[in-house]
């Protein structure tokens, strides 16, 4: 077996019988994904109705095509009203195997309408990369047999890779010394006049009062925080996967600390697809529901 | 799943995997929602960001000048509850080169022109940097006043800072 199928084997694992419990936490996940989207596309379309003028800064798609098009005539929100429409078809397993990709695209291009004045926000990622496993497992991979495992699977990898690419981006653009703790001292003084912007007053907590007085705190903070994200790939291996995740969330509640950033959306994507959840799910449930499996 | 399956899974995530590279190399990492996650990537580096005073009650002469976070004057304004994202405030304040008289309303037009009324607002770029070997500086420069009747730039800046040459 070559390498690359072994991780095949960690992330799809072929040889386990599917249960109930399977199968209703993948209709929980994509539940999960749906509500995310849809808030999402609605949420960056009222803003890029209400607020977006010109592009300060064009991403993705935005460089080749004039993305304020979307600042008028209510085109972001005829944009959200198709996510939601195309992505609730898709949910329900009524339309074509293709409606996700759809929803990958426009949601695409919902993103570097609202995100086209400068800041370049990484929080959403984890949900984009999911409806992409979807779309891309509904129509290569579609049935109850194939979708689950390879959408769970594929996104999965993708979480590890990122995370291990962030600490590898890291070394690359600063160096071993990243984890110096007077890169966090200023990083913790550049997000409190954030926090002033947002709410008109900033207070430092007590960790952040801690890497203030420490440098020695400081630096261990960043280096736990850049050991984390360089184990990430970890989270390939199955019986790994749990303690790699609770580390992954530990750091998160690090940055939320320290920095002020909250990844809210990421860290609940983390808690249900880190855990086997279906282990639980299968001691109380025997056999699928009729309507779960319709909707697989 | 079968095992024919699987290897055929890891061959679409290795097509996605070239689809990612494709995307995001000629886009300084980021092609949504591909990204090599750089940020904080390039650590020590000085920053700018900005946010709002509210000087109403303060004389002409104490506002325009230069102070550090710790004896800035004025109250913050949340622009959050003013329905504008920090980030985008921030940005559009440090990244705009040249501040025309377009550049200046959009940023008053960005708040509502109701706010203003009495009250006087006065933008300010605050600046970070290592401050030698054991302490970070931060800078608050007086940048832009919003009123009522419009905008002024502050007089002790040296005007050719408010229209500079766009970067390549």
């Amino acid at each position: 077996m070559k390498w690359y199928e072994k991780i095949g084997h960690q992330l799809f694992e072929p040889n386990r019988n599917q249960s109930p419990g399977e199968l209703i936490f993948f209709k929980i996940f994509e539940l999960f994904i749906l509500f995310y989207t849809i808030k999402y596309a609605w949420e960056w379309g009222i803003y890029t109705q209400l607020r977006n003028n010109e592009v300060v800064l064009p991403l993705g798609i935005a460089n080749y095509i004039d993305i304020s098009i979307l600042f008028q005539w209510n085109l972001a929100l005829i944009n959200a009203a198709t996510i939601t429409l195309l992505s609730s078809i898709a949910f329900a397993r009524m339309g074509y195997k293709w409606f996700y990709m759809v929803v990958m695209i426009l949601l695409h291009i919902q993103y570097v309408a609202r995100f086209s004045q400068g800041e370049i926000p990484h929080s959403m990622n984890l949900i984009g990369m999911s409806v992409l496993c979807f779309a891309v497992g509904a129509i290569w991979f579609p049935g109850k047999k194939q979708m689950p495992r390879f959408v769970l699977g594929s996104i999965i990898f993708f979480i590890g890779l990122g995370y291990t690419s962030a600490f590898i981006a890291k070394l690359i653009g600063t160096g071993i010394y990243w984890f110096d703790g007077r890169h966090l001292w200023l990083w913790i003084s550049e997000k409190s006049v954030d926090v002033y912007s947002t709410f008109g007053y900033y207070e430092p907590n007590f960790l952040q009062e801690l890497a203030l007085n420490y440098l020695p705190v400081a630096s261990l903070i960043l280096l736990i925080g850049w050991l984390t994200e360089l184990i990430g790939f970890t989270m390939w291996w199955k019986k790994l996967r749990p303690f790699t995740t609770t580390l992954l969330i530990g750091m998160h509640f690090g940055i939320t600390l320290t920095m002020n950033i909250r990844f809210d959306s990421f860290v609940m994507q983390l808690i249900l697809i880190g855990f086997p959840w279906y282990l639980l799910i299968d001691k109380y449930v025997k056999t699928t529901p009729k309507w779960v499996e319709k909707l697989i | 799943m079968t095992e024919k399956e699987s290897k055929r899974g890891m061959r679409v995530i290795g097509v996605l995997l070239l689809v990612f590279a494709i995307l995001v190399a000629p886009h300084e990492g980021e092609f949504w929602p591909f990204s090599i996650y750089p940020m904080f990537s390039q650590a020590g580096n000085p920053w700018t960001r900005a946010m709002i005073l509210d000087v109403t009650d303060y004389e002409e002469e104490e506002i325009w000048e230069q102070r550090t976070i710790d004896n800035f004057i004025g109250d913050p304004v949340s622009v959050r509850s003013h329905g504008v994202d920090e980030i985008d405030f921030a940005n559009f304040v440090s990244k705009t080169n040249r501040w025309n008289q377009e550049r200046r309303e959009a940023l008053r037009r960005m708040f509502g022109l109701n706010t203003f009324n009495e009250n006087r607002w006065l933008v300010v770029k605050a600046k970070g940097y290592l401050a030698g070997k054991d302490s970070v500086a931060v800078d608050i420069i007086p940048w832009i006043l919003l009123t009522d009747e419009g905008t002024v730039l502050n007089p002790n800046i040296n005007q050719s800072e408010y229209m500079e040459v766009d970067k390549p």
